[in-house]
């Protein structure tokens, strides 16, 4: 008894103890890690791939997954610059890029569930390609070239601060709280998590399955959007690279935090943790004095970690 | 067996050739009847032009190609882009189906994407009598001058001088002491090795300057960004100058010290000359950068390549310095970061393309950084 506990209780809490392991480490070897200034810059550069990170989760929730983060990040980052720079100034109507970024990103998520849903095509292969069509948008929008978002407006959600932490770590925590209310508080939520473990019979308890998919699709790109908008806010300017990594870091962060690929465990919460442990990772390797190419190695043998560690093996008779 | 092996040889060749002649039955009628009476023989004088790179999605090839377009424009033609995306297989097949096509009739600048693979492309061109001229990558034993005129040229770029100047302007900023940081590009590049190359080797020059980390950033400016801020909690005000390898790390580090309010307040040294660092420049946040002007080197490449298809010189007849050599690198400062903008950003410079060697910075040397 004690022994399934003590599984349980590790497959549990095993982010969270390495999230906490590797901050002792790391505040050990430079006690700056522990200042408000870091925790800062942490949360700051945490912004963009928690959304990412979220907007994956309600798909690898379903047991399905999601490639087109970077593409779509592109284009929304893109069109946001773009519609900004076309009103001038933020505070005048250059707000309203927010939403058509955001309307921008549940359109191609749509578009990629309905595909998928339809023509009934796997998520990954529909997903890559609409991934690589939207990089080609950004580019024939961008011409190639790096647009400007330096709007002082704008730039607020990073320039301004409360209590240490810029604008955009709260509207970021406030997307968590919101991705949290649907996860537990909605049907949408439940169903995501009946499909993912197990199709037919969440078909045959009543749940439109195609519906929930294209939806959880669309609302992953919403979120995928709101990634966009913190990456720009943070670095002042879009080229159509802006998404270029962070497939990697947010499906890992979703893995590592214990999200199940299988599809049907997990949550916004365990991604949250994911995406801390991988910022606390690649800050702590420099705040070390480790060079940052060690990171994505770390980085790997870490899902591996997490995986194995998630896994019940005696549930699955067939590893494709 | 030796039936089976004559059979199959016989059967390749025969759908080779049924293949080759309708493609030239099919293309001739085409062009026939979209060039008119006067066409075929107008199509048969004026190579193909055509460029080999890697992405339009990158200011740097961007940027190369425009000054290809520019050239082609200057000869009233087209430019056909092949985009080989960093695949090896891809520029190689993309080269032979023109060079098939246009049956040999082109004049070619490419980017081969890996160095070995610059030979197969060069040979591919000699085989089929187009000419041919390549940047950046080519392995070191293969020459112009060893492929008669079909081999046009080979530009490139050595960073190392150029890192060293920039380096230099940055400790003397910082009064040839205090700590500063350095943040690269990806560990193998080429440019990534010769940029730190050449601060190391300014820092022998100044004992009392210490270079508290180094860290890859992979060319990328949101990795830059992060990297910045961390560095930032790790040194805090010790870090009194920024080696940045390139522009676009530059605008990660940049709006890093800005969420800090410290834009301007370190001295920054970049490298590419791109648009946005100048601006950069100009606003006194970034000391300077170093532009390769990739606008006139792919202009330039592409005109030398044209110029010797339709015989207006003659490659072998010129020196090696003439068939190898670098490409410019032009320190842009404070002081010259505004004429640099208005002559060269802000309206699309104007070059002579038959001055071939006008910028040059010498022939190609083969050193080891």
């Amino acid at each position: 008894m004690s022994k399934v506990l003590s599984k349980e209780f590790l497959q549990r809490w095993a982010p969270l103890i390495v999230l906490f392991s590797l901050c002792i480490i790391v505040s050990i070897i430079n006690p700056n890690f522990l200042s408000v200034r870091n925790f800062a810059r942490l949360a700051t550069s945490s912004a963009a791939p928690l959304m990412l990170a979220i907007g994956v989760t309600f798909i690898i929730i379903m047991g399905s997954i999601d490639l087109s983060m970077e593409g779509v990040m592109a284009f929304c980052g893109a069109s946001l610059a773009v519609v900004m720079l076309q009103f001038n100034s933020f505070v005048e109507w250059g707000f309203l890029a927010i939403p058509v970024a955001i309307v921008f990103g549940v359109a191609i998520g749509f578009v990629n569930g309905l595909i998928h849903v339809k023509l009934k095509i796997p998520s990954f292969l529909v997903s890559l390609g609409i991934g690589f069509s939207c990089i080609g948008l950004t580019m024939v929008m961008t011409g190639g070239v790096r647009v400007s978002a330096s709007d002082k407006a704008f730039r607020l959600l990073l320039t301004e601060r409360f209590f240490g932490f810029p604008l955009m770590v709260y509207v970021a925590f406030a997307a968590l709280l919101l991705a949290y209310f649907i996860q537990k508080k909605t049907a949408l939520g439940r169903n995501l998590y009946a499909i993912g473990g197990g199709e037919e019979l969440a078909h045959a308890s009543g749940v439109k399955v195609e519906r929930v998919r294209i939806i959880a699709f669309a609302l992953a790109g919403a979120f995928y959007a709101l990634g966009a908008m913190f990456a720009v806010a943070q670095i002042g300017s879009v080229a159509s690279n802006l998404g270029t990594g962070f497939m990697f870091v947010s499906i890992t962060s979703v893995v590592v935090g214990g999200t199940a690929l299988m599809g049907g465990i997990g949550g916004v919460w365990q991604t949250l943790v994911g995406v801390l442990i991988v910022a606390v990772i690649s800050n702590g390797m420099v705040l070390v004095g480790l060079p940052t190419y060690i990171q994505e190695g770390v980085l790997g043998v870490l899902v591996i970690l997490a995986v194995a560690l998630a896994t019940n093996r005696k549930a699955i008779q067939l590893v494709k | 067996m030796s039936f089976i092996k004559k059979f199959v040889e016989e059967s390749t060749l025969s759908r080779r050739k049924f293949l080759l002649n309708s493609a030239m039955g099919f293309g001739g009628v085409a062009a026939a009847a979209a060039l008119g009476p006067m066409g075929v023989a107008v199509a048969s004088t004026k190579p193909t032009l055509a460029w080999g790179y890697r992405t339009p999605d990158n200011p740097y090839w961007n940027s190369i190609v425009s000054g290809g377009e520019s050239f082609a424009r200057s000869v009233g033609q087209d430019l056909t882009h092949l985009i080989h995306g960093g695949n090896n297989e891809k520029i190689l097949a993309d080269v032979k189906a023109l060079l098939s096509k246009t049956g040999g009739n082109l004049a070619l600048a490419v980017d081969a994407n890996d160095s070995p693979n610059a030979r197969s492309i060069v040979e591919a061109c000699a085989d089929k009598g187009g000419f041919v001229s390549t940047i950046w990558n080519k392995t070191d034993d293969l020459h112009p001058w060893d492929y008669g005129d079909n081999y046009v040229c080979h530009i490139s770029w050595s960073d190392y001088q150029p890192a060293q100047d920039t380096a230099r302007l940055l400790l003397e900023a910082i009064g040839g002491k205090g700590g500063i940081v350095g943040i690269g590009g990806i560990a193998s590049n080429v440019p990534a090795i010769e940029r730190k190359a050449g601060l190391m080797k300014v820092l022998e020059e100044y004992p009392d300057v210490e270079l508290l980390d180094w860290q890859a950033a992979d060319w990328s400016t949101s990795k830059a960004n992060t990297v910045m801020s961390t560095m930032l909690t790790r040194f805090g005000d010790e870090i009194k100058g920024v080696f940045s390898s390139n522009d676009s790390m530059t605008l990660g580090i940049i709006e890093a010290l800005r969420a800090e309010g410290l834009a301007g307040e370190i001295p920054i040294v970049s490298y590419d000359g791109t648009a946005d660092v100048v601006k950069l420049v100009m606003a006194g946040e970034v000391l300077c950068t170093v532009s390769t002007n990739p606008y006139w080197a792919g202009g330039i490449a592409l005109s030398l390549a044209y110029h010797a298809a339709v015989g207006s010189f003659k490659p072998s007849d010129e020196p090696h310095a003439h068939r190898e050599f670098l490409g410019p690198a032009i320190m842009i400062t404070q002081q010259d970061a505004q004429a640099w903008y208005d002559n060269q950003i802000a309206q699309t410079p104007e070059y002579d393309w038959k001055d071939y060697w006008k910028y040059s910075s010498g022939q190609m040397t083969y050193d080891k950084v």
